[in-house]
């Protein structure tokens, strides 16, 4: 639990240092952008994540707009920067805009197929 | 040489140069051959065309496979080994072992991968010695790595002055082992038939002596073709097979005495089961010790709904153990240690001080070329043996070491444990539940709605949720992945794993990646020809999704656009239509499907053909992974 509270105050604290002004968003652009970019490719089309922990779940209930931004830009662990020159403030921003857009499904509970 | 002898290589010869020089006499009468036999006996013998040989080596050689218990060879046909090919058919009667028709060779040893995983014994398949194993290299190197045995035979003519000119030529090899050396166990190319017998008991034997692995036997095609010429002289030997090694009992009572002195012991299995037994075992051992078990899943080690079962925690359990036992474990540097990607920066997972028992034989198979032994980690009590073997006693020892109830404290905690992990992996598994393309948790939860009242295989996986979602109790429940990691292996194992569930009543399914598919596909004409029934899902993602993320690194890691990652990785435009695939080889098929509420019902009609005794497909646009 120490571990975990450490870690989502270093996402904080990083993300509050490296968070810009955000751009507003388009989900419709963002969704081409989010396909166009690839990010479906471990995450899933709807940010649903992968199941060998190749890419975390990115929603419903995504990240703050600083930590998304900051886990894009200059990412923790395994995932490639994607940066401004290449993604732009804009894009990332309708990404955002799109992964923010997802609303929640069922509960596992909820799927007589999960409850065996 | 026996009277019905007949060289026809050196009659082709000779009736070729006696046509160029006596035009209008009996080709056959000027052969040297036929000369021969007509001065020797004094009357005119019929052409030597219509000579035979009654009793080939090859006959020989098929009741030595017989004695084996060898029930199938798989193989694409070739001259190399067509003698043998014909014994197996007309002098075996195509039983035991029976002719399996491949249309590669990689397929022939991804089945014989697949067949010896589910059936536990080896098959063979057959391959010229030059161009079949050369198809064949890629699937024998999975094989090794998996520790699997497979019996092969090449197909050869060593004696260079009996071989047709052209193709018989670029078939044909010093040494068709060499080819493979570096990833087989073991192998010969026998010179006469009672050297093919010793050689092929041997071959088997340690085939299936643990650590298993390939073999290669050569069949000589001069020997095969030929007669035998004193059978009398002859001997098959008899068949006994090593019992696998148990570890040193010092170090097992030195191995129980810390682990019961652990506060937070884990256990590790790969490829540590070879059954039913092994799996009770290792569950008393993990009750004894209330010791929760990470089941890396090179063999079926651990019932997936057992509560000491943690099989989605290792990096936490890793982290936290004082004690680790390792039973069996291909990469045990990688369990404790990572590197990141792409700037190769060590990490260290476990406790610096974590003692680390290893029991394997992982030691005393290895070569130094192929790096298939992973990075070197020192074990604090390495134990030379086999990991099944050595549980009874490793559990007599934990018990004899432990007082009645000292590990009460711990299992509450771990059924807790157990219980959160399972909410976890459900939790991710409804997320994107609705999702077109289909979500691979949602394929595989209906899957297993499907078979799980039957008793099962899922040969094959390319996505994970099966063992986070799915409570497999049962060793064939899975057999593993393929070794070497070398694409082209899921098509031939879940039909060779199909054959060997076939005559054991067990459904045979498997969740199969395109790109995989497409290096293989005429696995599904084998499977439809020889009437092997199992259910083939194909993970449709239309992607080669894993290298995305390695060329974005690249890029990244370049400062270059990031947009175009789908150049090479993609398998689309065209779309492939593996339903019409599978139907023009005679498979029953549905698809492609991207409506996850159409996939259920797709399934049912395709198991109901596989329950009919044939293969069937559904093809499902999937998500990535």
């Amino acid at each position: 639990m120490s571990k975990l509270f450490f870690s989502a105050l270093m996402i904080v604290a990083v993300s509050t240092a490296y968070a810009q002004e955000k751009v507003s968003g388009s989900s419709e652009r963002g969704y081409q952008s989010y396909m166009k970019y690839m990010c479906y490719t471990c995450h899933g089309t709807v940010g649903q994540g992968a199941d060998r922990g190749t890419g975390p779940k990115l929603a419903p209930y995504p990240l703050p707009w600083g930590a998304f931004e900051q886990q894009t830009r200059l990412p923790r662990q395994d995932m490639p920067p994607y940066r401004k020159e290449f993604v732009s403030d804009q894009e990332l921003a309708d990404i955002y805009a799109y992964i923010s857009s997802l609303k929640p499904g069922s509960e596992a509970k909820d799927l007589p197929l999960l409850n065996f | 040489m026996a009277k019905d002898a007949f060289d026809r290589r050196a009659f082709l010869k000779g009736a070729a140069a006696s046509a160029a020089a006596v035009i209008g006499t009996q080709m056959a009468a000027n052969s040297p051959a036929q000369a021969a036999e007509t001065s020797s006996e004094g009357n005119e013998k019929p052409p030597s065309r219509d000579k035979i040989i009654s009793r080939p080596g090859s006959d020989f050689m098929v009741d030595v496979i017989k004695a084996t218990g060898i029930e199938y060879v798989a193989s694409n046909p070739g001259s190399s080994f067509r003698s043998l090919q014909e014994s197996i058919i007309n002098y075996g009667g195509n039983k035991k072992p029976e002719f399996l028709t491949c249309m590669h060779e990689e397929t022939s040893v991804s089945m014989a991968q697949g067949y010896a995983k589910a059936a536990g014994k080896p098959m063979g398949i057959m391959a010229h010695g030059t161009v079949g194993l050369q198809h064949a290299a890629m699937a024998v190197y999975n094989a090794w790595c998996d520790r699997v045995p497979v019996v092969m035979f090449a197909g050869n003519f060593l004696d260079a002055a009996k071989r047709r000119p052209g193709v018989e030529w670029y078939h044909c090899v010093q040494d068709p082992a060499a080819l493979l050396r570096d990833f087989i166990k073991w192998d010969d190319q026998p010179l006469s038939l009672q050297h093919f017998a010793e050689s092929m008991m041997r071959a088997y034997k340690i085939a299936t002596t643990v650590p298993m692995g390939p073999v290669l036997i050569t069949a000589d095609g001069v020997i095969a073709e030929g007669p035998i010429s004193d059978e009398k002289k002859l001997s098959i030997p008899k068949l006994t097979l090593s019992i696998p090694p148990q570890g040193d009992s010092g170090a097992v009572s030195e191995a129980a005495k810390m682990l019961v002195a652990a506060q937070n012991p884990v256990i590790l299995a790969d490829r540590a089961c070879r059954s039913q037994e092994g799996m009770k075992h290792l569950v008393e051992l993990a009750e004894a010790l209330s010791a929760p078990v990470i089941d890396i899943g090179g063999r079926m080690n651990f019932p997936m709904n057992h509560y000491l079962c943690r099989s989605g925690d290792r990096r936490a359990l890793v982290g936290q153990a004082d004690v680790a036992l390792l039973l069996e474990v291909a990469d045990p540097w990688g369990q404790f240690n990572t590197v990141s990607d792409p700037h190769h920066e060590y990490r260290r997972l476990a406790k610096p001080d974590v003692k680390v028992i290893h029991i394997s034989l992982g030691d005393t198979l290895t070569k130094s070329n192929y790096q298939d032994m992973q990075r070197f980690m020192p074990a604090d009590l390495p134990i030379t043996g086999d990991a099944q073997a050595t549980l009874p006693a490793l559990i007599e020892a934990v018990k004899k070491a432990t007082q009645r109830g000292a590990f009460a404290n711990r299992a509450a905690k771990l059924r807790e444990d157990h219980g959160r992990m399972k909410d976890r992996a459900r939790a991710a598994a409804s997320v994107g539940w609705d999702a077109s393309p289909c979500s691979t948790a949602r394929m595989s939860a209906q899957l297993y709605d499907l078979i799980k009242k039957d008793k099962w295989c899922l040969a094959v996986s390319s996505v994970q949720w099966n063992r986070n979602l799915w409570p497999a109790t049962e060793y064939h429940n899975f057999i593993g992945g393929s070794g070497g990691a070398g694409q082209g292996y899921g098509s031939g194992a879940a039909v060779g794993a199909a054959l060997a569930n076939r005559d054991k009543g067990i459904l045979t399914v498997s969740i199969e990646g395109d790109g995989d598919l497409m290096y293989a596909p005429g696995a599904l004409w084998t499977a439809a020809h020889h009437k092997i029934p199992f259910l083939m899902i194909v993970h449709n993602n239309r992607a080669y999704h894993q290298e995305v993320m390695h060329l974005q690194k690249m890029a990244a890691l370049h400062n270059r656009r990031m947009d175009t990652a789908a150049i090479g990785t993609t398998i689309e435009k065209p779309n492939v239509d593996f339903a019409k695939l599978a139907q023009s080889m005679g498979v029953w098929a549905e698809g492609p499907i991207s409506d996850p509420t159409a996939i259920g019902a797709a399934f049912s009609r395709a198991l109901a053909v596989v329950k009919r005794g044939e293969p069937a497909l559904v093809d499902v646009v999937s998500q990535g992974r």
